[in-house]
Formats: C-alpha cells, sequence, structure tokens
C-alpha cells in the first residue's frame, strides 16, 4: 500500500497552486465576475497551454489519458483559490460525454475542448426531473425534431455545441445540438458561485442524423460515468474549500485582537477550528477512497462518490458556516474571501444530488 | 398553573389582528408577502401608520408617550407581527437610544428628541462597532476632545445598519484614555448631517447593502449632545444592549417561516426533509414556551437574567435552521442565485418560486449569530451568570 501522490501528481498540483497563487488571486477572481464572459479568455488560453484542458482525455482522443486523482488534484486546488472557470461543464461534463463514446467527431470536438477554441455544455437536467437523468421529457420524434426544456446548463451561454439527453422511442439518447439552430433559445442565470447556468428550450430542432452520439445503454451508461466523475470533482473542490476555510480562520483568529489577546486564545473558538480541522481531514480521505475507486473503475466506484459528496455536503456547508462565524462581521462582506466559500458550499451541496440524497446510496 | 391568556390578553391579540387586517399599509405589505425589498419610504410609511396608531412607543412608558405595555402585551405585538410577515421594527431609535434618552438624558434631550422618535420623523442608527472593536466592545478607540461649547470627533464606526438612511447617530466615543477601558468612554446624539461624517456602504455576501462604515474626522458636536455624565457612557451602553435582547427570539417571524416552508415541503415527497422540518417545529415549541416561562416569571415579580440569552442562541439557530431548510427544499435550483432583490422584471428560471429569497436570506440571516452580542459572547454570559463559572 501507499497512498502517497506520484512525483507527476505532486508537480501538477505545484503547477496548479502556482497558477493560483500568481495569476488567479480573489482581486482577480473579481474581475472576471464582473465580466460579461464569466470566465477568463486569458486563464482559458493558459489552461489549454499547461494541457490541463487535455489531461483527462483518452490518447487516442488526443489527451495525457490522466484519470480522477488528477481531476481530483486539479479541483482541490481550484477550491481553495475558488476558480470559477468553466472546467467543469467543458471538460468534465460535455469532454468526458464524447470521450468515452464512439460519436464519429468526437476527437475534432475534444481538440475544440483542449485548444479552449470550443465550449461544449452538457445538458442533463429537468426541472421537474430532479436527480433522474436517464427519464428525461425532452423528446426527439421519429423525424428527428427535438422538443423539451434543459435547465441548469453550466456554462450554456458560452457553449458552441449542446449535448443534449432526450427519448427518442423509448430509448434514452445523447444528442449535439448546435445552439444557432432554428428553434433553440436560451436564458442564462448567474449561480451562487458565480458561475452561469442556462435554460435552453427546443422546439421542432431538426437532429441530424449524424448528430447521435449515443443512444440505448451505451448513452446511460456515459452519462451516469460523466455525472459520477463530475460528483467527485465538485467534491474536490469541497476538500479544497474546507482546508482553507479553516486555515484562513485559524490565520484570521490569530490575528484578530479583543479582550487584549488574540481570540484564537479562547478554547471554545480553538475546539470549533480542530473539529473543521477534523472534518476537513475526514474529507480528504474520503476523497482519497472514492478517487481510486473511480480509478480502478470498481463496481463501488458510485458508492463511495456517494459516501463523499453526502459527507462534503453536510460537514463543508458547516465548515463553511463556522468559517464566517469565526470571522464575524468580515465572515459576512462580500468583498473578503471567506463568505464566498459558503456560497461555494451551498453551490457543490445543490448539485448532482445534495447529502441527503447520496446518503441514500449507501449500504 | 395556566397556560391560557386572559380575556384581556385576548381582547388585546384581537386588536393587534384587527390593525394588521385594515391598517397595515398595503404597498409594505404587498412587498414582504413577496419577499421583496423595501425602499426607506416603505419602511417610513409602516413605522408612521403604528405612530399614528399609537404603538411606536410599544414598550416605553406610559409617561413619554408610550403604551405602557405588559410583557404578556409586548409577547403578543411581536408574536402577532412577526407571524402577519410584518417588518421587524426598526429598534435604534424606539428601543435603543429612547430609553437612554428617557433614563440618563435631561428634560431638554427628552423634549428635543423623544417625540420625534415616536412620530418617526428620524431615522437613527447606531455608532457602536469598530474595525478594531466587536465583541470586545469597550476596546473602542472612535475620539471626542472637548474644545469649548463642543466635541470634536474623529474616528470611525462600522457594521452600521442603514446609515444611508439614518438622520442621527448615537455614537459611543472614548473621552479618556488614562483609566480603565470601560471609563472614560461617552455617550454622543450626532447629526449625520454634520459636516465630517461619510458614510460607505459594506456590501453583504447576499449582495446587498444593508451595514456600512461610518468616517467621522473632524465632527464637531454641540456639548449639550452628550447624554448623561461625560466617561459614563459605559453604563448607558450596557443598559441598551439589555433593552436590544427584547424580541430578538423572534418566535413569531420562525412560526410563519415554518409554515411556509411545511406547505413547500408538502408538495416534495421528501422524508428526509420532513424529519428536519419536524425538528425544527420541535425547536420552535420549546424556545416559545421558553419564552413564556421567562414572561411569566416576569410578571409574577421575578428578574429572569442571563436566561434571556438563551433566546438570543436558540432563536438566531432556528431562524438560521428555517433558512437551510428553505435551501435545501430548493434542490438543485439553489444553485441559481440572482443576487439581493430576485429576478425583478427579468426572466426567470424554471424550479421553485421561492428559490432566490431563500438563498437570500440564508446568506443574509448568517448575521445573526454574529450580532447583538455573538452566540459564543453569549454563551459566555450564561456560563458567568447562570452556571456561576
Amino acid at each position: 500500500m501507499n497512498l502517497s501522490y506520484t512525483e507527476e501528481q505532486i508537480m501538477l498540483r505545484e503547477q496548479i497552486q502556482k497558477f493560483c497563487e500568481t495569476e488567479y488571486d480573489f482581486y482577480k477572481r473579481e474581475e472576471v465576475v464582473k465580466s460579461d464572459n464569466d470566465f477568463d479568455e486569458n486563464a482559458w488560453k493558459l489552461f489549454a497551454e499547461q494541457g490541463w484542458l487535455s489531461m483527462s482525455f483518452s490518447e487516442e482522443s488526443g489527451g495525457f489519458g490522466f484519470g480522477p486523482i488528477e481531476l481530483s488534484i486539479l479541483f482541490e486546488e481550484f477550491g481553495k483559490t475558488l476558480v470559477i472557470e468553466p472546467y467543469l461543464a467543458n471538460v468534465v461534463l460535455a469532454g468526458s460525454v464524447l470521450d468515452k463514446s464512439n460519436f464519429s467527431r468526437k476527437v475534432e470536438l475534444i481538440e475544440g475542448i483542449s485548444s479552449g477554441s470550443m465550449h461544449v455544455s452538457l445538458a442533463y437536467a429537468e426541472v421537474a426531473k430532479s436527480n433522474e437523468y436517464l427519464t428525461p421529457s425532452t423528446n426527439l420524434s421519429v423525424e428527428n425534431k427535438l422538443n423539451g426544456t434543459k435547465s441548469l446548463v453550466l456554462n450554456g451561454k458560452n457553449a458552441s455545441k449542446l449535448i443534449v439527453s432526450c427519448i427518442k422511442n423509448n430509448e434514452f439518447h445523447l444528442v449535439l445540438v448546435d445552439p444557432s439552430a432554428e428553434g433553440v433559445s436560451f436564458n442564462s442565470f448567474k449561480t451562487i458561485d458565480e458561475q452561469t447556468c442556462a435554460e435552453f428550450t427546443f422546439e421542432n430542432v431538426n437532429i441530424d442524423g449524424e448528430d447521435v452520439i449515443a443512444y440505448g445503454e451505451e448513452a446511460s451508461n456515459i452519462l451516469i460515468e460523466a455525472l459520477n466523475l463530475a460528483t467527485l470533482c465538485v467534491s474536490a473542490e469541497a476538500v479544497g474549500c474546507m482546508l482553507s476555510c479553516y486555515q484562513k480562520t485559524v490565520q484570521y483568529t490569530k490575528e484578530r485582537e479583543q479582550f487584549d489577546q488574540p481570540i484564537s486564545n479562547f478554547q471554545v473558538l480553538q475546539h470549533r477550528m480542530v473539529d473543521m480541522f477534523i472534518d476537513s481531514e475526514l474529507a480528504k480521505s474520503l476523497l482519497f477512497k472514492a478517487m481510486l475507486e473511480v480509478d480502478s473503475n470498481s463496481e463501488n466506484k458510485y458508492k463511495h462518490v456517494s459516501a463523499l459528496k453526502s459527507h462534503v455536503g453536510k460537514y463543508g456547508k458547516l465548515s463553511a458556516q463556522n468559517a464566517v462565524q469565526l470571522h464575524g462581521g468580515m465572515g459576512v462582506s462580500e468583498e473578503m474571501m471567506i463568505g464566498h466559500y459558503l456560497k461555494k458550499m451551498v453551490a457543490v451541496d445543490a448539485m448532482f444530488g445534495n447529502a441527503d440524497f447520496h446518503l441514500k446510496n449507501i449500504g | 398553573m395556566d397556560i391560557n391568556f386572559s380575556k384581556e390578553d385576548l381582547a388585546f391579540r384581537d386588536e393587534l389582528r384587527d390593525w394588521l387586517a385594515n391598517d397595515y399599509p398595503k404597498h409594505v405589505k404587498d412587498k414582504m408577502d413577496k419577499g421583496e425589498h423595501l425602499t426607506r419610504q416603505d419602511l417610513v410609511d409602516y413605522h408612521k401608520a403604528l405612530s399614528a396608531k399609537g404603538w411606536m412607543g410599544y414598550n416605553w412608558p406610559v409617561e413619554y408617550g408610550g403604551t405602557g405595555w405588559s410583557a404578556t402585551q409586548l409577547y403578543l405585538f411581536n408574536k402577532e407581527f412577526g407571524m402577519a410577515g410584518c417588518p421587524p421594527l426598526l429598534a435604534f431609535g424606539v428601543s435603543m437610544v429612547a430609553p437612554v434618552i428617557w433614563t440618563f438624558g435631561n428634560e431638554e434631550q427628552k423634549k428635543r428628541f423623544l417625540p420625534d422618535i415616536l412620530d418617526f420623523n428620524t431615522w437613527w442608527c447606531q455608532g457602536y462597532s469598530e474595525p478594531g472593536s466587536g465583541s470586545d466592545l469597550a476596546s473602542l478607540k472612535t475620539k471626542a476632545v472637548r474644545e469649548g461649547d463642543h466635541y470634536v470627533v474623529n474616528g470611525s464606526k462600522t457594521w452600521t445598519t442603514l446609515a444611508q438612511n439614518a438622520d442621527w447617530i448615537f455614537l459611543l466615543v472614548r473621552t479618556d484614555s488614562s483609566g480603565k477601558k470601560q471609563e472614560g468612554i461617552s455617550f454622543l446624539l450626532v447629526d449625520m448631517k454634520t459636516p465630517g461624517i461619510e458614510v460607505k456602504p459594506i456590501i453583504t455576501i447576499d449582495g446587498d447593502h444593508e451595514v456600512n462604515s461610518v468616517f467621522f474626522t473632524d465632527v464637531k458636536v454641540p456639548v449639550e449632545n452628550l447624554v448623561g455624565e461625560e466617561g459614563k457612557g459605559w453604563t448607558y451602553a450596557k443598559f441598551l444592549l439589555a433593552h436590544e435582547r427584547f424580541g430578538i427570539a423572534a418566535i413569531g417571524a420562525s412560526m410563519r417561516a415554518l409554515g411556509q416552508l411545511k406547505e413547500i415541503v408538502s408538495e416534495l415527497d421528501n422524508p428526509d426533509l420532513d424529519k428536519k422540518v419536524a425538528e425544527m417545529e420541535i425547536a420552535i415549541s420549546a424556545l416559545e414556551m421558553t419564552e413564556l416561562r421567562l414572561l411569566s416569571d416576569l410578571e409574577n415579580g421575578g428578574h429572569p437574567g442571563a436566561e434571556s440569552s438563551i433566546l438570543k442562541i436558540k432563536g438566531t439557530e432556528i431562524q438560521q435552521g428555517l433558512t437551510e431548510l428553505f435551501v435545501e427544499a430548493a434542490g438543485e435550483y439553489a444553485l441559481m442565485y440572482p443576487g439581493a432583490g430576485g429576478y425583478g422584471s427579468n426572466d426567470k428560471p424554471s424550479g421553485p418560486e421561492h428559490a432566490a429569497v431563500s438563498l437570500e436570506r440564508f446568506l443574509n440571516f448568517r448575521k445573526t449569530s454574529i450580532y447583538g452580542g455573538s452566540n459564543e459572547i453569549q454563551k459566555n454570559i450564561i456560563s458567568k451568570f447562570v452556571l456561576g463559572v
């Protein structure tokens, strides 16, 4: 047994850390939030140059064939600095669906994602179908007309291609849709963690037979795998948040003086921070378990991702709430980073099933 | 023992309900019911409507134009107004500075300030916390130096709620640094229009502008605006904070929220959430009964002291817990947040109607366990004065 990261993995983490520290501080993030794109073109270019946009794709798709461990490293670091680039939408959700498929044009699309020149979003969620992703109401008729509404499409407004889940002839399908095609309309909304998601409506949109990415069991397996991987990634992001929450809180309480001493002298705060530390270590342990199970493609991989997601959903939010509380008024100030961890934790718990939902997958 | 209210109390409750049904300004009610933001004018209209009814001085003695209500009546007032979804009364004038003025101020100050508070002609804000002085309020540094017939004030205050709307601020200042930090603090009343005062917004994580920093540069305050004696401000400050406790349990508002939550949850078929809502209902019931027990004790001549900190701790835990359950009830749609004030007339996403308001409350209510003496400080108070350790 060896639970250490490889040298390459450590180097990857250092690379990402360097980027986060030098090019993506909180002020930079604020600029990105206020920009029209809601992502940073230059950062995205840099991600492509560093190979971060292609690293998780298979070698035949032009990637490095990196797995869930490398993705978890990246997301953990993103969580620490609250990076809001549309990585999850492009690489993890849309990208892994394409990569796992036998779609004829997948290499071209994955190259587009990898080079940063193309944004692709996965439209898998619907309003009345909470967490039931394999039985969408969106329908593809025998004449290949697409009708329906998809919500919570991450980064949808920047997408030049969409992957849409739908039912045709009682069979689950994943089809490629051009958002500029006739009959497609959308609204974009802000997410609580300062990203964007869109709601798309399809009205008699013509789908070319060649734009079916996958169907039947193959399509449902691909989607479930992609969502499981995405759940792992946002959970890794939450682990990063939890680590930062406890570290920043410890640092703040050492600096903040009240009653003629640093407030870190007070035992009640010490114990609270110890709990935050323990919960973040346990989260890290569950992350190790989950990413290793996914990496080895074991039959327990879904269960262990659920265990992780449930833990970070509950304790991540608790840690962030404690961090806010211990920062006092500073914790609720928009211009301080600490309150944004809480928003991220709310977003993580909301996505792909919350803590209670994943608890049901255990046992 | 008798858990029922007296006939008189029930008649009083009916009078409250009658006002809420007929005289609660409609435009304010509409906005509150929809979770929309109130403007300054809305809040003025609401308070003036209460003044017109003679209820603005709800916790004042009759002598100064107040209602002279009993503790039970005060409780009913709070609960009925909370359950009706009314905005909480702005405490700064009517229940913070006013009791200080009538208890420690001179006749001239009583005449000058109290009637305008009662009629809501002046909007007050609270100049207590400073960047370096939160829980340890007595360490405050804003300085007032006596020069002839006025004080010159320099320094800054923070987390000043709705200072952007305020006409006056009551201020704790340091007039002497030579002794213990609790000594040498004085209590000043300052016109916000005085030259040298600058209000800067602080935006909170819900995206709203509710609190501010207030900066004082060579602000001249006439000596007649000093309340009581120079150097006795700490006594007055503590007296004021004791008054702030009243109604902090927010039972009525929490009961209303619980009712709304139950309606939402009843459509969800989510047993986990059902269980959490049931637990919340028990917590609210326990807290309400605790408040009633304290009240009964008070009316029977008792002096409940630090026990009232239970109301602050549990009251705010319940308020926050409720907002968390609303967010859970929004499910995946808790992901979308348009910022303070909701979507307005813009396109709204699908998903639960309540999601945006629920997220706003969730983020906004983080403050409740921090302000008014943080819950950690409240627990210190209980351990010192109740447990005696």
